[in-house]
């Protein structure tokens, strides 16, 4: 039996609507939040849960965290059902919200620390040596003493991350964890997980819209919108079925026409810049750069690299998400 | 133990963060003062003008306001998670934190919130009780104040249950229900006075809805020497325990509540 165990889960939620006029009571419409969802994850799994906004991403970590009970389906984490063994299960896994703060807003972070520490039944000895570890790692030592409302963003990502593997989760759900990050923010949160990914065999469930992220630290992404899962396999597999397309852009000495083109090539004019996409699978390239030097004399030619961004929306796109 | 430990470290950070704002503080606990002692100045000059309002003497009825005072703002300043911060709980999603946390789901509510501000409440409160028991006077013995100290605590196990119902709304609506305000508020209102002057309607609700009239005024009386209805002793004892009643149930109904907590979104 894998670590977590996920069969055929469902949640619908009731939204109530507006009261019409001469209408008594309000309409109720029954939103499918997830539609009979699997998965298996096996311990020490780094996996990134992805699609696009209002997918079902959030409810089935609520679920898998004990905040939500589902409506149907099975759910086993190292053989506990989250919402019926919620203080047992929550012992073991650790959350992080990007957008929502967990620590207590006006006072200094160690003093959440502190209350942490009662809160999770810690030693004191224990406590100290993680605390320490993670201060270190997380390079907060100078901000300890700061309360929570003056940290910046970045600062605040990082005292989130502490508070929430100070009790050794063996699982952390991060939702969103680099959101509004900057870039070297993003890179050192993203060493620091893999690091204790790779130390503590942490499982990680990574939510996120940010597929830098995903292919920096996920070996494997689940897929799902409309509440399905669409896709669950490697990332490298998924990308080689959408990632079909190249963009190159060429300037012309003098005016040219590029008529001449294949047909399944689309192009687009920006100035002097012509945009060429094609498929390498019906246009090869040998075929499609000869073509493009016999309409005239080429001054530049450059090719675009392949922004994984827009993969993901063409899949989604193709998916009918 | 622990769980008293829990509370009272969380207290002791609560009560940091409020001193983060000391002008703030300082002020708001002012402006408490003026309005529970305003209260408290209007009851003096209505009953200024009569001798007495069924068998009750005007120290008699100070008596009453300083117990439901004292009952309702100690009740704010411990039990402020369930009295006014729940609603916030809910729609900030912390209620979502605080499930993810290997406690149980009221301690962390408790824990979530004081308002020490209320403080100056209480003086005012504490301040009526001594005025009451004075003119009254009461002949204090050692059961007359295990009967006072049980009737408060009573009363403010029975409001923490009372302002729980409202809780529940909120879970299910993530709104604030301001018809539950009635039975607490406007029990407050009312249950500042002897319950014996209202009519059958009312001094049933604050018997056996809210039970108002066993926490406070069966104790009460007691103390002052006019044993409501002639009870015999042992009732002043009994009765109050209908506020620990109410909370059992209101628990059982909030547990059964939160299975059905829906979140607000990521």
């Amino acid at each position: 039996m894998s670590y977590i165990e996920v069969e055929n889960l469902t949640k619908s939620f009731t939204v109530r609507k507006k009261r019409e006029k001469g209408h008594l009571l309000r309409e109720k419409t029954t939103v499918q939040a997830l539609k009979g969802i699997s998965l298996q994850i096996e311990k020490g799994d780094l996996i990134g849960y992805i699609g696009p906004n209002g997918a079902g991403k959030s409810t089935t970590v609520k679920i898998l965290s004990g905040i939500l009970t589902p409506d149907g389906g099975r759910v086993s984490v190292d053989g506990r059902v989250p919402w019926l063994e919620r203080k047992k299960h929550v012992r073991h896994i650790g959350v992080v919200f990007g957008q929502r703060s967990q620590l207590w807003w006006d006072v200094p972070i160690l003093d959440s620390y502190c209350l942490l520490k009662d809160i999770y039944r810690l030693t004191d000895a224990d406590w100290k040596t993680r605390l320490d570890e993670l201060t270190e790692k997380l390079d907060l030592g100078s901000l300890l003493r700061t309360p929570l409302r003056q940290l910046s963003l970045g600062q605040r990502m990082r005292a989130e991350l502490c508070g929430s593997l100070l009790h050794r989760p063996e699982l952390l759900f991060l939702d969103e964890p680099t959101i509004g990050l900057d870039a070297v923010s993003k890179l050192a949160l993203r060493d620091f997980l893999k690091e204790e990914n790779r130390k503590n065999g942490t499982t990680v469930l990574l939510t996120t819209h940010d597929m830098e992220d995903v292919a920096a630290l996920c070996r494997r992404v689940t897929v799902i919108g409309h509440g399905s899962k669409l896709y669950d396999g490697t990332l490298n597999e998924l990308l080689a079925r959408y990632d079909t397309k190249r963009t190159v852009t060429a300037r012309y000495d003098g005016e040219v026409s590029l008529e001449s083109l294949p047909e399944s090539c689309s192009m687009s004019r920006d100035g002097e810049d012509w945009r060429i996409v094609y498929e390498p699978a019906k246009v090869p390239t040998p075929e499609l750069l000869s073509r493009l030097q016999s309409v005239g004399s080429i001054r530049e030619l450059t090719a675009q690299p392949q922004n994984i961004d827009h993969m993901i929306a063409a899949m989604y796109r193709e998916m009918d998400l | 133990m622990d769980t008293v430990k829990l509370y009272l470290h969380s207290m002791g950070m609560l009560l940091k963060s409020h001193f983060q704002y000391p002008v703030s503080f300082f002020m708001q606990t002012a402006a408490q003062l003026v309005m529970e002692g305003g209260e408290f100045m209007a009851l003096l000059l209505i009953v200024d003008r009569f001798d007495h309002l069924n068998q009750w003497t005007p120290g008699n009825l100070y008596f009453f306001f300083g117990l439901m005072a004292v009952s309702f703002y100690l009740t704010e300043i411990f039990g402020r998670g369930i009295t006014g911060n729940f609603p916030y709980l809910v729609r900030s999603g912390q209620l979502d934190t605080i499930l993810l946390r290997p406690r149980g789901v009221l301690t962390q509510v408790l824990c979530s919130a004081t308002d020490p501000r209320r403080i100056t409440c209480i003086a005012v409160g504490v301040a009526a009780l001594v005025m009451g028991s004075l003119q009254s006077p009461v002949h204090w013995s050692f059961l007359k104040a295990l009967a006072l100290t049980e009737s408060i605590c009573m009363s403010m196990i029975l409001l923490l249950g009372l302002f729980m119902i409202e809780a529940v709304f909120c879970i299910f609506s993530v709104k604030s229900v301001e018809l539950v305000n009635a039975l607490t508020y406007g029990g407050r209102s009312a249950c500042e006075y002897p319950v014996d002057i209202y009519p059958r309607p009312l001094r049933i609700l604050f018997s056996a809805v809210a039970p108002f009239a066993l926490t406070m005024h069966v104790p009460a009386a007691y103390i002052l020497d006019k044993p409501l209805y002639g009870w015999p002793v042992w009732t002043v004892f009994v009765t109050p325990l209908a506020g620990l009643a109410v909370f059992a149930v209101m628990y059982r109904v909030f547990r059964l509540a939160m299975r059905h907590y829906r979140s607000t979104g990521s």
